[in-house]
């Protein structure tokens, strides 16, 4: 598919992020759209697609979209629902973006709320009551204590660059008042390498916190950005995704994602490479992952993850700034609303309002997704999203 | 049971302790027929579903052929030789583990060219290796079930 910049992001909005906050879902949802309306003085009724993110706290709901539709006085034409966990966002970006294309619908708002920490997690069934509940494995912490030991088994891990990533972020997310008020403290390294394990060799600072948040962008074709006075605007320019990554391998290395797919995809239709690539927002459940995804991704060869981060200046100042507002490690993770935060950012980086932390010369960025933790491998959802300026 | 958890509370009437669950023991049948792997593994045999047309094996028990998508599934009995694939040691549990904390769980490749999820049991963690080879061994979870684990060969 040729590069196109047809599709517009022309607003986003973001609820600070809290820890066991008390507010419903549709609350939180209900305040990133004031802002987006607030930001472009657009009419709610020119908004006529909803795409939307499953979430912990809600989901359990069968019509959970519609009741967002009907909370928010919002009558789509075009709806979406996206379970794909982290992923879900910017799989909301490019769905919207198809659906607009197809003329099912012009203006759409794309967004992901979720109070799960304030809520229950709902059960997800199939084989887990079965063949993995009863062994233990502590959820996407044991899933990621185990592909961190074959990594480390395979590659050798310098633990300085995972700190360094923990560093990074928590200096990040110092400069980001929506950032949860727990961790706005400063860290170091040394905070980073004592902290305890979980499921060793995976440690407490490897891991995200859950929290309660939303997040949301609006999104239409670059045409009626135009009419519709839209005063800033980014474009999509690269998407790749893929769901079960090597799914039907029994013996796949548990050391590789679906990034090695994705991608390579999302930079061929962007007419990129990762040198090309100003700023990454990456999805980071657990620190280990943003070193998987720049590998796969292809910015470092495989297996030299750390050795890149230890080279690379990642802060927001440096040569390929990282998760600018913390990443959900230091911002804290809104359930799945998570993939939403590094989305955001980089939209917010790119139109220049990103303050204390703004990156110089914005002129695009790479947003990545992880969702799903499935049965003993990879994580089960990638998406690589590439965004330009006009 | 119920007494401990009264003088907890007792103890400390502002911060009751959470109900405590037990260690969760698989239903069978749940999301598709599994009753040959537990009726098997009841009579200390591991069985895991193959392909009978590409002649692959596959686990977790699936309803379609992970090769080609038919249905044309059999169970056969496995040696329970394996190896360590990879290993964490689990010190915040999953609940309903609480009382067993730390505890491995692994990935264990067994020789017939599978993966399975499992407990390391009689082995510290310190003395777990990579590419160790492992034997099955089973843990008796209830009256019905057991639960396959594996330990140093």
């Amino acid at each position: 598919m040729a590069k196109r910049k047809d599709i517009a992001i022309v607003a986003y909005g973001e609820t600070k992020v809290t820890l066991k906050g008390g507010r419903s879902s549709y609350d939180l949802a209900g305040e990133v759209l004031e802002q987006i309306l607030n930001q472009t003085g657009i009419d709610k009724n020119e908004i006529d697609g909803l795409s939307i993110a499953e979430t912990m706290s809600e989901t359990s709901n069968p019509f959970w979209g519609v009741y967002m539709s009907e909370m928010l006085g919002l009558s789509p034409h075009w709806m979406q629902l996206n379970g794909l966990g982290g992923t879900s966002g910017i799989g909301g970006i490019a769905r919207a973006a198809a659906a607009i294309r197809d003329g099912l619908c012009e203006t759409v708002f794309v967004v992901a709320s979720d109070a799960q920490s304030s809520g229950r997690n709902p059960e997800q069934g199939a084989q887990r009551g079965e063949f993995q509940y009863p062994v233990g494995l502590r959820g996407p912490v044991g899933a990621f204590g185990l592909i961190t030991q074959r990594y480390r088994h395979q590659y050798g891990l310098d633990d300085r660059a995972l700190a360094k990533l923990a560093v990074t972020q928590r200096n990040h997310a110092l400069m980001n008042p929506n950032a949860v008020d727990k961790l706005q403290k400063p860290l170091t390294e040394a905070d980073y390498l004592n902290s305890k394990y979980v499921s060793e060799p995976l440690r407490m600072l490897d891991s995200v916190m859950v929290c309660d948040g939303a997040n949301g962008v609006l999104v239409t074709s670059t045409e009626n950005a135009k009419k519709l006075g839209a005063k800033k605007m980014i474009h999509p320019v690269g998407y790749g995704e893929i769901s079960n990554f090597k799914g039907s391998e029994a013996l796949a290395d548990i050391t590789v994602s679906g990034f090695s797919v994705a991608g390579p995809k999302a930079l061929k239709q962007a007419e990129m490479t990762p040198k090309d690539i100003r700023m990454i927002m990456p999805y980071d459940d657990f620190l280990i992952a943003l070193v998987i995804t720049l590998e796969d991704i292809g910015f470092c060869e495989k297996g030299k993850g750390c050795e890149f981060v230890m080279k690379t200046d990642l802060s927001y100042t440096g040569t390929l700034p990282l998760n600018t507002s913390g990443g959900q490690i230091s911002a804290g993770q809104p359930g799945l609303a998570g993939g939403g935060l590094n989305l955001v950012e980089g939209v917010r980086q790119m139109f220049g309002e990103a303050g204390a932390r703004q990156v110089s010369d914005p002129r695009n960025c790479m947003v990545t997704g992880i969702g799903v933790i499935p049965y003993g491998r990879n994580w089960g959802v990638s998406g690589v999203l590439v965004l330009e300026q006009s | 049971m119920s007494d401990a958890l009264n003088t907890t509370a007792a103890k400390a009437p502002a911060k009751p302790e959470a109900k405590k669950i037990p260690r969760p023991i698989p239903r069978p049948n749940t999301y598709m027929d599994t009753q040959p792997f537990w009726q098997a593994a009841k009579n200390g045999k591991l069985v895991i579903q193959y392909c009978k047309d590409t002649g692959k094996p596959q686990f977790f028990p699936r309803p379609v052929s992970l090769a080609n998508g038919k249905r044309n599934l059999e169970w056969r009995e496995v040696s329970g030789k394996g190896t360590v694939y990879s290993y964490t040691n689990t010190f915040s549990a999953w609940p309903g583990h609480e009382d067993r904390v730390p505890y491995l769980v692994a990935l264990v490749e067994l020789q017939e060219g599978v993966r399975i999820l499992c407990n390391l049991l009689n082995v510290k963690a310190e003395n777990v290796r990579i590419d160790m080879p492992v034997k099955l061994c089973w843990e008796k979870l209830s009256e019905d079930i057991n639960f396959p684990a594996f330990e140093p060969a």
